[in-house]
């Protein structure tokens, strides 16, 4: 085995260094996209690219604006019980 | 009118195929029903989300025994899983904290979603069967 292969084979053995700061939220951008392309894929009747890309954004939006929305809200509690 | 029982077991093998394609590699489901883009656009998505979870949390997060109710919902991308299950299981890959979790997350949502693309594959395969007959299989079933 050539060593490229056997240096991307270990780096699934290893995990990734991800801190616990308000960066790594960041991490569920990917996983939004994937549902949003996912679950559009299943949903649309035709894939055409344009619709498919607008309905993919819409739905992608959604879900970051009201995890966003719970964050915001949460903040505020946490702020209004610590105060 | 009464179908062919040998049709009955045909459809209800076609619906057994696609589920289990769909389950074996994601998006074979669709493609077996001529539905390429889909098929395309649902292997890429999922096999990237499954790669990156793997990449983040090292394969130690496909883990039979210490978080089972993940492991279920990593089986359901593809029966391969369970492979990789039995080897890591062996130990070796121990991984905790931030990126156990999201490498759990990514891995079990792209199982998730491969369960949503199964279930819809399924239905368009029945629903194809429907318009091909006229519609007189929904009496009949």
């Amino acid at each position: 085995m050539s060593p490229m292969i056997n240096y991307v084979i270990a780096t699934f053995t290893s995990p990734e260094n991800i801190g616990t700061n308000p960066q790594a939220l960041f991490w569920l951008l990917p996983l939004a996209a994937a549902i949003s392309i996912g679950y559009k894929a299943t949903k649309l009747s035709e894939i055409k690219a344009g619709s498919f890309f607008k309905d993919v954004v819409g739905l992608f939006g959604s879900i970051v604006g009201f995890l966003a929305i719970i964050a915001l809200v949460l903040y505020v509690i946490t702020w209004l019980a610590t105060k | 009118m009464a179908k062919p029982r040998l049709l009955k077991n045909n459809h209800a093998l076609i619906l057994l195929i696609v589920g289990l394609l769909g389950w074996l590699i994601p998006g074979a489901g669709f493609f077996f029903l001529n539905e390429k883009k889909r098929a395309i656009i649902i292997f890429v998505t999922l096999s990237l989300i499954f790669g990156a979870g793997l990449y983040i949390g090292s394969i130690g997060v496909v883990d039979p025994y210490g978080s089972w109710p993940w492991y279920i919902a990593q089986v359901m991308t593809s029966p391969l899983v369970m492979i990789l299950g039995h080897y890591v299981s062996a130990g070796g890959f121990p991984v905790y904290g931030k990126p156990a979790e999201v490498g759990q997350i990514y891995t079990g949502i792209a199982g998730l979603l491969n369960l949503l693309c199964i279930i819809k594959s399924v239905y368009l395969a029945h629903l194809y069967r429907i318009e091909t007959d006229g519609g007189q299989n929904v009496a009949d079933d």
